[in-house]
């Protein structure tokens, strides 16, 4: 979950409680879901946060939420924006899988080296975030008096940047912490900041590059020039936002520009022009004028509320609540006209217009309006009371015969374990000298354990490379890892185990398998063999043991297990091939069969 | 007076006025030296006899020792080979070794006790024997012989700095034990003059005994009942199962049904039906088990438009979706699960083939599968406990109320709901809990409301409220373990699961 860093000074002077002491500080935070994690050496606090509120993602956004939480502040607010005088040109020649931009001019802003820092943390958060690593949005922030735009008008008014794609050695320009020019391309392969990000343009023909009147000034998603950088003194910014989806970099650009407000900047409005307002941009239109701080409406029923929290408000509560919770409601009666949201009356059978300000990205239904109100009202007000509802409780077939016959086990003296259903090839059939899919015998049934590999795509560890296709090479790691423990080793397992089987429709067979070994120094055949009729006894079906053919046991001394005349599993001494392969010294007697088999 | 066979012959073979020791009495009686013991006990507690204990040390000549009686000591044989070689002069070693019969490590042992012991003088490789040593009363030689012969070291007083000598030699083993004296009481004066009849005494009830009826007559000797008995390991159920069974026995009781799935399954049982956007972080490739196999066949197709259509769109009339793709093959491809949600949304759209009239519990206890690090806390696969009540009109509270009254089983009070954040949940609770014996607090679970996007598509109408909990992290809470590896999977301890004392 994200963490951010924020200064206890400058919250206070964001809120204007200067009074609050940190552990107050730390009440407020936790009941908005911040939870105070630790101090970083500059005596900041760490706060964790779920990933729902990135406009809490600076201490701006966070200072905000709490001003509503005070009630010192109420309704949705919208900063002043002028008019556009930048215009962000869209060539046709944009890369394909990066076509949107977005973005604002923000002036007057009171940048000092902390603020700086507090604006490249929400980059850093927004990129991680919603941003998506930058594959989705990727946000550069610029110097504005380091840009010459050319003008667009007759007269030469306005001015003008260009976001197109170009050749990846098409161009240089000197990049953030580099002192010579290089291409995109060189970039990727010798700046260190394009080995992280260079994935984010494979393939790639053009690469995306944004262009003032005095050249390449930006690389997204990778890295902005040296000439733009932002600065402790720099008082006007240009911020643009590249990405995949327009309402993704449409957010993030209203998330940072709200920021930026609250330290004085005023906001001024860009206009974008796509090259067509067709192809990606058919939903967006050929033409947009940036930041976008309309406000949506959504509804929210005052019955619902109650049924949710479980707690009878009034009308003018719940308008409270919303307030602090930095909405805003509204309702109006039967006419069509306003009424008084903050009378007093039970507000049965009220809806409720709830404005939702341009910074939020979390609200997607009235139910994430009504968290709001109980976060608001504080969860852990609620008295908690148990539902008088009556249902009937159970267990499911399949598990109860499991428990059955783990209980026969255990009473036969073996030792219950729990082992891991993923495995490696290795360990699955090479070091119990099998092979995938090998055949008995007669060859047309499949060795118990032999079945078809489901294995995973690009494991991570080569231990774990498959579902295992029995228990029993579990077994046998066990027996591996404990040999300085005392024998008798008697260990049983039933657990899942798996095969690729296109008769299914998720095209993997599974089932609970038995396993079972005897380890101990005088374990023969005729032991397992007790001990599997006795479990066949409990369980009340007709054991068979004809002999077989199997690698992992020896010859002469393994045995189907054919139960109610079905081949259900393998019975026998284990090979010393297989013993030694496993570091064991004594012999081990073992059986394997399906769960299934015994119902 | 009646006594048993074996004490009543070690009475009359002991004396009430020499104390007999207990080997002696062994030889006397024809018993063994253990039962004269058990019995002199016996007799003790009864007050006929007095048992004088002192510790006496034995030594033992070594196999080594043996040879060297039979063959002389190394030094010895050095000397007598020199003296017949030339009495006066010295004599090359060489020609001596064969002569004295050394072998291997003898000669090394004869050079170092020779000069020690006065035998003469080596040097330089020539051994001259001074002609007044007597060979022949070697006093190490001499105790050897003594203490072979039975001689004892207290008896015949073999000098203490001797002894260490044969020791630091390796000729003998000393050893300490116990020798117990036996004497008569007066009482037990009296009672042999009285008489004293036996009683016969038997080892093991045996069927005929029984049968015949001789058991009327007969006196069982006595145990050592406090003595440790051999220890054996008894079949037992893994303490994971133990707690998960636990876990299952509270839900049932609270009216819970249980559910069963497939493990590997399609993303969109396990994600899309949760309203988990296709590139939210939790989807990518390095945090899921993706399968080599083909994509899952017979997905409900209605279900899945309108799963899309709250993806892309949201539900409601105020409704909005995410701005993410979305694409149906990658609903369709199979992967292990991440939780068990996914057995939740079989269940709740009817597709695994249970009525969903409300109202209803599930749960299940089983496992899911993450990539994560393994380390002390964190396994690749481990067992989530999931359970959800659909009803009409659900709250908040009766969320609340729901697990206070489950976590109260496990002995685990005063929870807190810390509100949370999760894509298929509104609103969403993280389960705070003290430990029941550190007091420490600790996260204990996930919790909220199914969002409407999760349950519109399946078609319900009612609210369902959920949860969910690593089977694992209770089973620490209540057993205290520290590293979750000791106990599941391949790398278990066989000895912490046999020894890991059993609740309930």
């Amino acid at each position: 979950m994200p963490v951010v860093d924020v200064d206890p000074d400058e919250l206070r002077e964001l809120t204007g409680h200067e009074e609050k002491s940190d552990d107050e500080l730390k009440d407020d935070l936790f009941n908005l879901g911040l939870e105070f994690e630790g101090e970083t050496d500059d005596g900041e606090l760490q706060l964790e946060f779920a990933p729902d509120r990135l406009d809490r993602l600076s201490v701006e956004g966070v200072a905000r939420s709490l001003r509503y939480q005070y009630g010192d502040e109420t309704g949705v607010y919208v900063p002043n924006t002028n008019d556009p005088d930048w215009t962000y040109e869209v060539a046709e020649s944009v890369p394909e899988g990066r076509p949107y931009v977005t973005g604002a001019i923000v002036r007057d802003v009171n940048m000092t080296e902390d603020v700086l820092e507090s604006l490249i943390q929400l980059q850093e958060k927004l990129h991680a975030t919603m941003g998506r690593k930058r594959a989705k949005a990727a946000i550069g922030i610029h110097d504005l008096t380091m840009l010459k735009g050319a003008g667009l008008g007759d007269d030469g008014s306005g001015h003008s940047i260009t976001y197109r794609g170009i050749d990846p050695d098409g161009d240089r320009f000197v990049p953030l912490d580099a002192d010579s020019e290089m291409t995109p391309a060189e970039v990727l392969t010798d700046h260190p900041i394009g080995d992280k990000f260079g994935d984010l343009l494979d393939g790639f023909d053009r690469y995306p590059a944004i262009y003032d009147d005095l050249g390449l000034f930006s690389f997204p998603p990778v890295i902005n020039g040296r000439r733009t950088e932002v600065e402790a003194a720099s008082r006007d910014l240009l911020i643009e936002l590249t990405g995949t989806d327009q309402w993704t970099i449409d957010h993030i650009c209203n998330i940072i520009c709200y920021a930026l407000s609250a330290r004085g900047g005023t906001i001024e409005e860009v206009e974008i022009n796509y090259p067509a307002a067709t192809g990606p941009y058919k939903t967006v239109g050929g033409g947009l004028v940036r930041p976008d701080f309309g406000i949506d409406t959504k509804h929210v029923a005052h019955d619902r509320i109650e049924t949710i929290l479980g707690v009878d408000f009034e009308q003018r509560e719940v308008a409270d609540l919303f307030a602090r919770a930095g909405l805003s409601a509204s309702i109006v009666d039967d006419a069509g006209n306003a009424a008084d949201v903050n009378a007093v009356t039970d507000g049965d059978g009220v809806v409720y217009a709830v404005e939702i300000p341009p910074y939020r990205v979390d609200v997607l239904h009235p139910m994430d309006l009504i968290d709001d109100l109980g976060r608001a009202y504080g969860f852990n007000e609620l008295e908690p009371r148990y539902p008088d509802i009556g249902t009937v409780g159970g267990r499911h077939d399949r598990t109860q015969l499991e428990d059955a016959a783990r209980a026969s086990l255990v009473g036969l003296g073996f030792e219950d374990l729990l082992n891991f259903h993923m495995i490696s090839a290795e360990a699955n059939y090479d070091r119990l000298n099998i092979e995938p899919s090998a055949t008995a015998g007669d060859g047309d049934r499949r060795l118990v354990g032999a079945g078809e590999p489901v294995e995973i795509t690009g494991p991570y560890s080569e231990d774990y490379t498959q579902l295992r296709t029995w228990v029993l090479p579990s077994l046998l790691m066990v027996l591996e890892n404990n040999t300085h423990r005392a024998y008798p080793q008697d260990l049983a397992e039933i657990g899942l185990a798996a095969e690729v089987d296109e008769s299914e429709n998720t095209n993997v067979a599974e089932w609970r398998s038995i396993g079972a070994v005897l380890a101990r120094n005088d374990a023969t055949y005729e032991d397992a063999k007790a001990r599997l009729a006795a479990l066949c006894d409990d369980l009340d079906v007709d054991l068979e043991t004809p002999p077989t053919e199997h690698p992992t046991f020896i010859d002469g001394r393994v045995a189907d297990v054919v139960i109610d005349g079905d081949v259900v599993g393998v019975i026998g001494e284990i090979h010393p091939k297989v013993l030694v392969e496993h570091d064991l010294e004594l012999p081990v007697a073992a059986f394997e069969l399906r769960l299934e088999a015994l119902q | 007076m009646r006594l048993p066979d074996s004490q009543l012959a070690v009475l009359e073979a002991a004396s009430a006025t020499e104390p007999t020791p207990v080997d002696r009495l062994a030889d006397e009686t024809e018993l063994k030296p253990e039962t004269v013991t058990r019995a002199a006990f016996d007799l003790r507690d009864d007050g006929l006899v007095t048992i004088a204990e002192r510790t006496e040390t034995t030594a033992d000549p070594t196999d080594e020792a043996h040879d060297y009686l039979e063959s002389g000591l190394p030094e010895v044989r050095l000397y007598r080979a020199a003296i017949e070689a030339d009495a006066d002069d010295a004599v090359e070693l060489g020609q001596l070794i064969g002569a004295a019969g050394l072998e291997g490590p003898e000669v090394d042992i004869a050079l170092a006790n020779f000069a020690r012991k006065g035998y003469g003088t080596i040097d330089s490789g020539s051994v001259t024997a001074d002609p007044d040593a007597d060979p022949d009363s070697d006093p190490e030689a001499d105790a050897l012989a003594t203490l072979a012969d039975g001689g004892s070291v207290d008896n015949d007083a073999i000098d203490a700095d001797l002894l260490d000598q044969l020791e630091r030699r390796d000729l003998i083993v000393r050893r300490e034990h116990t020798v117990r004296e036996i004497t008569l009481t007066d009482d037990a004066v009296t009672a042999l003059m009285e008489g004293i009849e036996t009683a016969e005494t038997v080892d093991r009830l045996t069927p005929e005994m029984l049968t015949s009826g001789e058991w009327v007559d007969v006196e069982f000797s006595e145990y050592n009942v406090e003595a440790d008995a051999p220890s054996i390991e008894g079949g037992r159920k893994h303490i994971l199962r133990q707690t998960a069974d636990r876990a299952k026995d509270v839900l049932v009781g609270m009216g819970f049904q249980e559910m069963d799935g497939p493990h590997a399954d399609a993303d969109f049982w396990i994600n899309d039906c949760l309203f988990m956007p296709q590139d939210h972080p939790a989807r990518t490739h390095w945090d899921r088990f993706a399968l080599d196999v083909p994509p899952i066949q017979g997905l409900p197709d209605q279900l899945v438009d309108r799963v899309e259509s709250a993806h892309r769109d949201g539900v409601g009339e105020d409704g909005d979706g995410y701005h993410s793709p979305w694409d149906r093959d990658f609903a369709e491809a199979v992967a292990l699960r991440g939780h068990t949600t996914s057995l939740s949304m079989r269940y709740l759209s009817g597709f695994a083939g249970a009525d969903i009239e409300p109202p209803k519990r599930y749960f299940s206890v089983e496992k899911v599968y993450r990539n994560d690090t393994l380390d002390p806390t964190h396994l690749l696969e481990f067992f989530q406990i999931e359970g959800w009540v659909l009803a009409e009109d659900l709250s908040v509270r009766d969320l609340m109320g729901t697990f206070e009254e489950f976590y109260a089983q496990f002995g685990i009070t005063d929870i807190k709901f810390k509100p949370h954040y999760n894509p298929y949940t509104e609103p969403s609770f993280e389960l705070f809990g003290e430990h029941p014996t550190t007091g420490e607090i600790v996260e204990i679970g996930n919790s909220g409301l199914f969002r409407p996007e999760v349950l519109e598509p399946l078609g319900i109408e009612a609210d369902v409220m959920a949860w969910g909990l690593a089977l694992e992290r209770l089973l620490m809470l209540m057993y205290g373990f520290e590293d979750i590896r000791d106990v599941h999977g391949t790398l278990c301890d066989l000895e912490l699961l046999r020894e890991t004392e059993v609740l309930h």
